[in-house]
């Protein structure tokens, strides 16, 4: 009977760290290899503070989240520059020197010999001695965990992190910044695992630094994949089967040091099969959140996001003089642009023109060698990206990027301004402000699908849609940002003149409302039939300006256009 | 002054060992883009294919260290034709294949324990001989490891440049799309990495073997300081991946001068992370992203 509780209490560890890993790996797509190493600084920060300090409980375990969550921090902190390999290895480093120090600074941590002798819980006076015993504290322990990562994860906070993982340039361009965003979710999923620590040393009353190492990491990394990424009730599942599947193994005759391999052995057959046959896993990210809207939603129009303004042609945007060159290429000189309120420019020009690079310039995602962008007179160049769509100019991508893996409703939810929801504070202490806001938000986001016509796929995976569809979600991404000045890069490329001639008039309905908008374009018809100004674009210069007539008539554009 | 000295020797020793590591783990990744933590194991492979050529076969050190070489090449490139191959054709992201790589890693590496058990395995009545160089004291097996390193570069480096199928994984390290296009068969070529990064690793696993002896968990260091060799030198650069590895060897043996050895390995990590975040390219790398 011992032995069961024993097995209960080990999965309820384990689906703390489970879940607080899948935080990371599976909502924010970082692969970071240290869990481990937050498991072992919340244990022996509790070993340590109790036996050396004789601090009672909870007090280590608080002290542990805290120590953990900076220790999380400085993970992140090569995250910010660098991802997929780089990141793994260089948390494989951290999870490996995390190691060395506890082996190694023996007046503290005990070295090989750990830590013995961590008192035991005591409540109302009872030591929480046996398995019977810890188990309800565990339990609780645990539930209160894995509610804190399942706040985070199902918060806009949290619809964030997935966009981010989904594609980061598109994360900032709807004006998430993904560098605050990858420090917090590393603090926090660093933070909870230490809670596992801190239980654990109580529970074991004895820590060393065989507990953990890689396989640990690799161990716990099982769990997420089997029991889903993206999915914190499978990250539970995945914990409970890789905690009771191996105590099996105790039934057979073995010596210990076999059937320890063979527990190994599972695990990493365990990752390969479930990566070949159910790379989703057991429970998959998406079947719980498909989206229920209640019907006629959004049905009063964009609202705050597309306030009405005078189409007075007021000068919103001016770029001037910009430059930009990579290594020795030009890719745009000497480019000045002037965007107007209620007008539609077409930025036209061949291939390789530079038309992509000067949105890039406009928007942040490049930051000029000379020149300034000034939007309602102040200068935003230099500016991060994210901060730029915040002050109100927005841009879409050539190549989509949508969250692929993220409903067509979350794509635009996502993209909406100023939400409260994206700070930790008001999702953990606030939650009623949050509630109120994401009902407001559906409201929002309905509208605007409604304005592009999609709200009959809101519930549907963006990965899912028509390529026609995926050009409308754009576009519907784009406005749910509620900036006044949009950029869209190739708004209707691929798509046949019947759908076009559907998107054309969205687009004009938003120049009427008072928004800035420019568009590059292939397409003279589209140019000629949409845009009030054209601006042709050719080896990086602007060649000319004027109406899209007038450009369009102009023997000596043609031909280097057509050349 | 003469610890300096001893130390900048084994380093430069060492140096050639991470040297080797990179250059195999750099053609393997190169090409393919693939994440390959099983290289650890498989490097296991060669020190253990090695070994139980000479204690259960009784064959001669050159004939089983051979067999130790040919060994891990089989079982590289059937790493790649059972578990990658599959992920590659169904265009599973880098992070799906990375994960079964440390699944193939974690299950190979036990498996080698079963076998083998988890005591070192050396190979009997093998005494290198020593040579005194005034200060400095090296052994045969370590001149053997810088010399290894340099033979097998020159050989690499005549069979990158001048046969067909070393072009064909020059062009695909530089381009894999690229490469595809103008009709290189990319399959090929990645079976071909795999099978001479591996028979490379097998190299210094087996010197490793001589010189103090295989454990089950002798991969695991050894994939980590390729990695960082490839990393610190800048991915996607041979040249690179030589210099990297000795900067690891050298920095992490000069480092020993002030800093008590248990800390030797840590400090191989600490320079990997102040180079990520620093200069992410590596010291000869491309851009990176």
């Amino acid at each position: 009977m011992d032995y069961l509780l024993h097995i209960l209490v080990m999965v309820a560890i384990y689906a703390i760290l489970a879940g607080s890993f899948n935080l990371l790996i599976g909502f924010s797509g970082l692969f970071a290899l240290s869990h481990a190493a937050f498991f072992g600084v919340g244990a022996y920060t509790t070993a340590i503070l109790t036996t050396g300090y004789g601090l009672p409980f909870p007090w280590p375990l608080l002290v542990g989240i805290g120590l953990a969550a900076i220790v999380g921090l400085a993970i992140g902190l090569p995250a910010l520059r660098v991802g997929g390999e780089y990141l793994v290895i260089i948390t494989l480093a951290l999870q490996i020197i995390a190691v060395a120090i506890m082996l190694n600074w023996t007046s503290l941590t005990g070295g090989t010999q750990g830590i013995g002798g961590v008192p035991r819980i005591r409540i109302a006076g009872v030591p929480l001695d046996t398995a019977g015993r810890f188990l309800p504290l565990a339990v609780g322990v645990a539930a209160l965990s894995l509610w804190a990562a399942w706040r985070l994860g199902a918060s806009p906070f949290g619809r964030a992190l997935r966009a981010m993982r989904e594609n980061e340039a598109a994360a900032q361009a709807v004006g998430k910044n993904v560098v605050a965003m990858k420090l917090i979710v590393f603090a926090a999923s660093a933070g909870i695992a230490s809670v596992a620590g801190g239980l654990y040393a109580h529970y074991i009353a004895f820590v060393s630094a065989v507990s953990f190492t890689i396989e640990t990491t690799i161990y716990i990394l099982a769990m997420v994949i089997l029991g889903g990424t993206g999915n914190l009730l499978g990250s539970v599942l995945g914990a409970a089967i890789l905690v009771v599947l191996p105590e099996l193994l105790k039934f057979v005759d073995l010596p210990p040091d076999i059937a320890d391999k063979l527990r190994q052995v599972m695990y990493g057959v365990i990752l390969i099969v479930m990566l070949r046959l159910r790379p989703e896993g057991l429970l998959p990210e998406h079947d719980a959140r498909r989206a229920r809207v209640p019907p006629g939603l959004g049905a009063d129009g964009l609202g705050p996001l597309a306030p009405p303004a005078a189409a007075d042609g007021a000068v919103t945007v001016e770029g001037r003089d910009l430059m930009k060159s990579f290594g020795g290429i030009v890719a745009v000189r000497d480019f000045s642009i002037d965007l107007r309120r209620g007008r539609i420019v077409g930025l036209i020009g061949p291939n390789g023109a530079g038309k992509t690079t000067a949105f890039n310039l406009l928007t942040g995602f490049l930051r000029p060698n000379a020149g300034t962008v000034r939007f309602r007179g102040s200068t935003v160049s230099g500016r991060a990206p994210h901060d730029i769509v915040r002050a109100g100019m927005a841009r879409s991508f050539q190549d989509l990027k949508l969250f692929r893996r993220m409903t067509v409703l979350d794509n635009v939810r996502v993209a909406l301004p100023r939400q409260k929801g994206d700070g930790l504070l008001h999702v953990y202490f606030l939650p009623w402000v949050v509630r109120a806001e994401e009902r407001e938000n559906l409201g929002r986001a309905m509208a605007v699908l409604r304005f592009v016509g999609l709200e009959g796929q809101a519930g549907e995976l963006a990965e899912n849609l028509s390529y026609a569809e995926e050009k409308l979600l754009v576009i519907a991404r784009l406005l749910a940002t509620g900036a006044e000045v949009l950029l869209f890069d190739e708004p209707l490329s691929g798509l046949d003149p019947g759908t076009m001639e559907g998107i054309f008039p969205i687009i004009r309905r938003l120049a009427e409302q008072g928004k800035t908008i420019c568009i590059i374009e292939h397409n003279l018809d589209v140019i000629r039939g949409l845009c009030d100004w054209a601006v042709f674009l050719d080896e990086g210069r602007k060649i000319a300006e004027g109406t899209p007539e007038a450009l369009i008539a102009d023997p000596v554009l043609a031909e280097r256009y057509f050349k | 002054m003469d610890l300096v000295l001893q130390l900048l020797v084994n380093g430069v020793i060492n140096g050639s060992h991470y040297a080797l590591l990179g250059i195999g783990f750099g053609i393997i990744f190169g090409p393919t883009r693939i994440t390959h933590f099983a290289y650890g194991p498989i490097f296991a492979v060669g020190a253990y294919g090695c070994w139980a050529s000479v204690a259960w076969l009784g064959l001669p050190v050159p004939a089983a260290a051979l067999a130790g070489v040919l060994a891990a090449a089989g079982v590289g490139a059937l790493s790649y034709l059972w578990l990658y191959r599959p992920f590659e054709r169904r265009g599973s992201s880098h992070l799906v294949v990375l994960i079964a790589s440390l699944g193939l890693f974690i299950t190979l590496e036990n498996l080698i324990g079963i076998v083998f058990g988890t005591d070192t395995k050396v190979v009997p009545g093998l005494s290198p001989d020593i040579f005194l160089w005034g200060p400095v004291v090296v052994t045969s097996i370590q001149l053997w490891q810088v010399a290894a390193l340099a033979g097998i570069a020159l050989a690499l480096f005549a069979f990158l440049r001048r046969s067909r199928h070393g072009k064909a994984l020059m062009a695909m390290t530089d381009n894999g799309e690229m490469a595809q296009i103008i009709g290189i068969d990319t399959v090929r070529v990645s079976l071909t990495a795999f099978a001479v990064g591996s028979a490379v690793a097998a190299v210094p696993a087996i010197l490793i073997l001589l010189k103090e002896g295989a454990t089950p968990h002798m991969g695991f260091i050894a994939v980590f300081m390729a990695f960082v060799a490839v990393i610190v030198g800048g991915i996607g650069s041979f040249r690179g991946a030589i210099i990297g590895g000795y900067a690891v060897g050298i920095v992490e043996n000069i480092g020993m001068w002030k800093l008590p050895t248990e800390w030797q390995s840590t400090i191989a990590f600490v320079v990997l992370f102040l180079i990520l975040l620093f200069k992410p390219s590596g010291l000869f790398g491309r851009r990176v992203r």
